[in-house]
């Protein structure tokens, strides 16, 4: 048994640092935990990327929120959600779906706006989202009378979509085609030219 | 929001959601009991499920689906009210600006899009559904431990948000005081002991009810006795003895 130490590679000291954090890690706070250049950090996250594909491991290195995170293979889930004696979190609804999208694409934006946008009443829902981390008020409306939260995506958010940043997401513009848009703007062309109950009117 | 008693006839009558499974009464109680958001339940799809498992020729078959007509019903009146935007007080009654059909387009094409958003982020979040990350939480350091004004101002406002007064308009007018109806009782009992149902047989239901808390009020005094033979039985005002 020697008595000198052994000095961990930098991949070692990534890995380490990365298995004992439940959220991403930014590269800055990486280097300042293990002490690595940014040379070797950026080698050290190519071995563990690697070491941890997804089809070699039951642990996978994904870059998501603006960090590197360690989390399990989603081909591992049942055994985990068994040994955790835990249903897996009851998926969201259309209109949280849509809530979210409001927050992603047009926010930060008021709990007003949001339901502008969608027609409806969404407190409830953002509550709801408010209470899944995925949605968080990320400042105030001063413009606007009592100065209203302003809402935002969290990067819990982020992780959940696999998403780096915002910036992963394609344009709102291009998930919509010019011929949707055009049949919209026809139906509603032709509802407003269209007298209502034309010829129902009494004397 | 209340509902009647619902019959036992749903009693086997159980669903298959994704927010919830279960028997459908429970479903119910949850959602009364604020366990579960009503707009998280899709109501289309219970309807279906009823219809599905619905048996036309059962001998209690027009009391199940009355009993669950009722109850969706309510279900929608309730949904309903909670998708509905907030009535200011101020503006109740003030009809908004009618939309121009270029606004009109605008907010439909605005929302188009916001509905293929949401679509694309479903997609998205299947996607990376059953990741797990470690178990392993880091103790907060000591002199570490940081204040986010975010944070405290999130908690206070769901501390002392105000929810919306519930609407009293159905109530009607308050048309006795509680003194008043102390000194009918007292008047009533003067001749000996009187039932609560003919004391109260030509009262609206809110003045029964304000009659009933004036019994109360006067038996916590002393001045008269209640006494109900058996539990929901007939209730009994005496004088004092």
């Amino acid at each position: 048994m020697s008595g000198q130490e052994r000095v961990p590679r930098p991949a070692h000291l990534v890995e380490a640092v990365l298995l004992v954090s439940a959220s991403p890690i930014g590269a800055s706070d990486l280097r300042s935990a293990t002490g690595l250049s940014e040379q070797d950090l950026v080698g050290a996250l190519t071995d563990l990327r690697e070491r941890y594909d997804p089809e070699a491991s039951g642990i996978v290195l994904r870059e998501v929120a603006g960090g590197y995170l360690l989390s399990t293979n989603p081909s591992c889930s049942p055994a985990i959600e068994r040994f955790r004696q835990e249903a897996r979190p009851a998926p969201l609804s259309g209109a949280a779906h849509e809530v979210l999208a409001c927050a992603l694409y047009l926010g930060p934006l008021t709990r007003g706006a949001v339901s502008r946008v969608r027609g409806v009443n969404s407190d409830a829902v953002i509550r709801s989202l408010i209470e899944r981390n995925l949605l968080v008020e990320v400042g105030a409306d001063h413009d606007a009378p009592g100065s209203p939260a302003l809402l935002g995506v969290t990067d819990e958010f982020l992780a959940a979509t696999g998403a780096s940043s915002r910036k992963d997401f394609p344009p709102v513009d291009s998930l919509v085609t010019q011929e949707e848009l055009a049949r919209v703007r026809e139906r509603l062309a032709s509802s407003v030219t269209t007298p209502p109950d034309a010829g129902s009117e009494s004397s | 929001m209340t509902f009647e008693p619902l019959g036992r006839s749903l009693s086997d009558f159980t669903v298959e959601l994704d927010v919830y499974s279960g028997p459908y009464e429970w479903l119910l109680a949850l959602i009364l009991k604020d366990e579960l958001e009503i707009f998280e339940v899709p109501l289309r799809e219970l309807v279906e499920s009823y219809l599905l498992a619905r048996h036309p020729d059962a001998a209690n078959a027009l009391e199940r689906d009355t009993d669950f007509a009722g109850s969706a019903a309510a279900l929608i009146l309730l949904k309903s009210r909670t998708l509905s935007p907030a009535i200011d007080a101020d503006t109740e009654g003030i009809e908004d600006e009618p939309l121009s059909p270029e606004e009109l387009a605008e907010r439909l094409t605005e929302y188009l899009k916001v509905r293929r958003a949401a679509e694309h982020l479903k997609d998205r979040l299947a996607q990376n559904v059953g990741h797990y990350v470690s178990a392993h939480t880091i103790a907060p350091r000591q002199g570490s431990l940081g204040i986010e004004p975010d944070r405290v101002s999130l908690a206070a406002r769901q501390a002392f948000s105000r929810l919306i007064e519930p609407p009293v308009r159905h109530l009607g007018p308050i048309t006795v005081t509680l003194q008043e109806l102390a000194g009918i009782i007292l008047t009533a009992i003067a001749g000996g002991a009187i039932s609560y149902e003919s004391l109260t047989s030509d009262m609206d239901r809110l003045n029964r009810a304000v009659a009933f808390a004036a019994a109360l009020s006067l038996a916590q005094d002393g001045s008269l006795t209640l006494t109900q033979a058996e539990p929901l039985g007939p209730l009994t005002l005496e004088p004092a003895r």
